[in-house]
């Protein structure tokens, strides 16, 4: 019998994966954002601590927790969440997620859907993912909103256990986020696919990044949060980037030297969706520790929404 | 039979004129408006992702799987399909889809300059210019370029290998046209490139080559990020 790098969880073979599903409903209870159902099933847990930041706030902070602190070869996780009409939800983790080792060509698979009802805030706050040497992992999130609800979504992935050498080792990842308005209006739909088998390796296409970061801000709610970040990531970028005096000439030095003066952390901002209504940011970062600041820094201004300020 | 022969005549002479079409399709000087954009090399250069020859050729590498991965089903679907409907449906998922900003004006100035330029030029397809027409006023077309490029091809008779290439080459053209007006290569340095990447980009074509559209993805999403950036450059020659 196999058994997996927890060395707990048995390995599922071939077509006996069964999907593990779990549910969480918010719903307004006297007035108050509440968890009203909460099921989830082995390998997953939710801890839905009471209080989480101050009682005049209206928010609840879910935690999700994969025994054996992480992903096993095989394990397939799917969740649904429904926040209610004016309701706040927060869906954080307590460490980054670790996929295992894969065996054989075993792909893990993590699936959420949510709804988000009117004039509801949900915020999607993770640790990022780090995939083990050969690991496999797809990941998709689906948004269902309608037209004032408002939504925050962290998904970023690291290059793996960077500091003991592995950097891009892994086999396949694939991440999914789409977000439908009413009536099934594609609003935002993209899909990372990092595979082994290109003409070029992941570390390759990496370019020395260890980190990549997409943090997308939508909603009414949270139009004062978008206008900081755009701003404050152009005043960033403004002053990382210039004509190299080595490009233009022909008297290029070597690539080396340019390497060292490559900008650390890239962000860039993108607005998307009807009106303008969504920002994307788009993150690539040379360590795990500078995107955590900039998360800490970008999104403190939900702070009033959430009771806690996230990543802090 | 003799009835067949003079129809098969009379499609081959079809195709010959249509060749001429075709070509001109792919033709650098067709006004679409191509040079205006250097498809994040420029914002490359500024991040000292790409500083000579060697990592131009890798970014041009990068870029074309990026391209195959997320472009090539829009192309696919639109040639094997030229319809209206069909076209409009994709365009509206490739808006939802281009999510950053730089490439996604980039994708709707030049496929909206490709539909208006082949309304007037190839008129023996008189649907280019109708279908133009019903939704110029819609509001809910956006002009992308992959599939506006399709559907022209699609119309024009080109079979969907032939299409989902020629839009690989296209990519590359006009991303070693910009790398010679950023200075990176110069004319002959640039053709010798472009010939030496051909077996790569068939590779990536092939590989990505007659997906669905459920299937279009990012490979390179640090371009994403670099291109989102090419509106804070200080200077600039390119669009994007």
């Amino acid at each position: 019998m196999l058994f997996t790098g927890s060395g707990k969880r048995k390995e599922r073979v071939g077509r006996e994966i069964e999907m593990e599903k779990g549910k969480v409903v918010v719903e307004k209870v006297r007035r108050k954002s509440t968890v009203t159902r909460s099921f989830s099933k082995y390998p997953l847990k939710f801890i839905i601590p009471r209080k989480a930041g101050p009682s005049k706030t209206d928010a609840v902070w879910i935690y999700s927790l994969t025994y054996g602190g992480g992903i096993v070869s095989g394990d397939s996780i799917s969740v649904e969440f429904t926040i209610g009409d004016g309701c706040t939800a927060v869906l954080t983790t307590q460490a980054s997620t670790k996929v295992y080792k894969s065996l054989g060509s075993k792909c893990s698979e993590q699936v959420l859907e949510a709804r988000i009802g009117s004039g509801a805030l949900f915020a999607v706050i993770p640790d990022p993912v780090t995939c083990f040497a050969t690991a496999r992992y797809s990941q998709k999130q689906v948004f269902r909103l309608v037209s004032d609800s408002s939504l925050v979504v962290v998904d970023w992935c690291t290059s793996g256990r960077h500091e003991s050498g592995e950097k891009w080792d892994f086999e396949l990842y694939r991440s999914t986020n789409n977000i439908f308005a009413e009536d099934n209006q594609p609003v935002f739909l993209d899909t990372v696919l990092l595979e082994q088998s290109s003409p070029a390796s992941i570390a390759e296409r990496m370019h020395d990044y260890q980190v990549i970061a997409m943090v997308i801000i939508y909603g009414p709610k949270l139009k004062i949060v978008q206008d900081q970040v755009q701003e404050n990531v152009k005043r960033m970028m403004s002053q990382q980037l210039h004509i190299p005096s080595t490009s233009l000439g022909h008297h290029a030095k070597t690539s080396s030297h340019n390497c060292l003066t490559r900008p650390a952390f890239i962000a860039s901002c993108s607005v998307f969706g009807p009106k303008g209504i969504g920002v994307v940011v788009r993150i690539a970062s040379t360590t795990t520790e500078s995107v955590y600041r900039f998360l800490q820094h970008q999104l403190a201004g939900m702070e009033p929404l959430l009771g806690v300020s996230p990543y802090c | 039979m003799e009835q067949d022969l003079v129809q098969t005549d009379k499609i081959r002479k079809g195709d010959s004129i249509l060749q001429w079409s075709q070509w001109q399709l792919l033709d650098s000087i067709l006004p679409t408006g191509g040079f205006a954009h250097s498809f994040g090399l420029e914002a490359a250069i500024q991040a000292r992702i790409v500083s000579g020859p060697d990592n131009l050729k890798n970014f041009i590498i990068h870029l074309l799987e990026n391209t195959g991965s997320l472009l090539l089903p829009f192309v696919y679907s639109t040639t094997t399909n030229p319809t209206l409907e069909n076209w409009q449906k994709l365009d509206t998922i490739l808006d939802a889809i281009l999510t950053n900003e730089v490439g996604r004006k980039a994708s709707v100035s030049q496929g909206s300059s490709l539909m208006r330029v082949a309304a007037s030029v190839f008129t023996e397809v008189p649907s280019l210019k109708s279908m133009r027409d019903v939704s110029i006023g819609s509001g809910v077309v956006s002009f992308h370029h992959a599939p506006v490029f399709g559907l022209i091809s699609g119309l024009l008779g080109m079979d969907s290998g032939t299409s989902q290439r020629a839009y690989m080459f296209m990519t590359m053209r006009d991303v070693i046209s910009a790398a010679t007006r950023l200075n990176l290569v110069g004319p002959l340095g640039a053709a010798v490139l472009q010939h030496q990447i051909a077996p790569v980009a068939e590779a990536m074509s092939k590989k990505w080559m007659d997906r669905p559209v459920e299937d279009a993805c990012q490979t390179v999403p640090l371009f994403d990020t670099i291109q989102g950036c090419h509106g804070y450059l200080f200077s600039r020659l390119f669009c994007s």
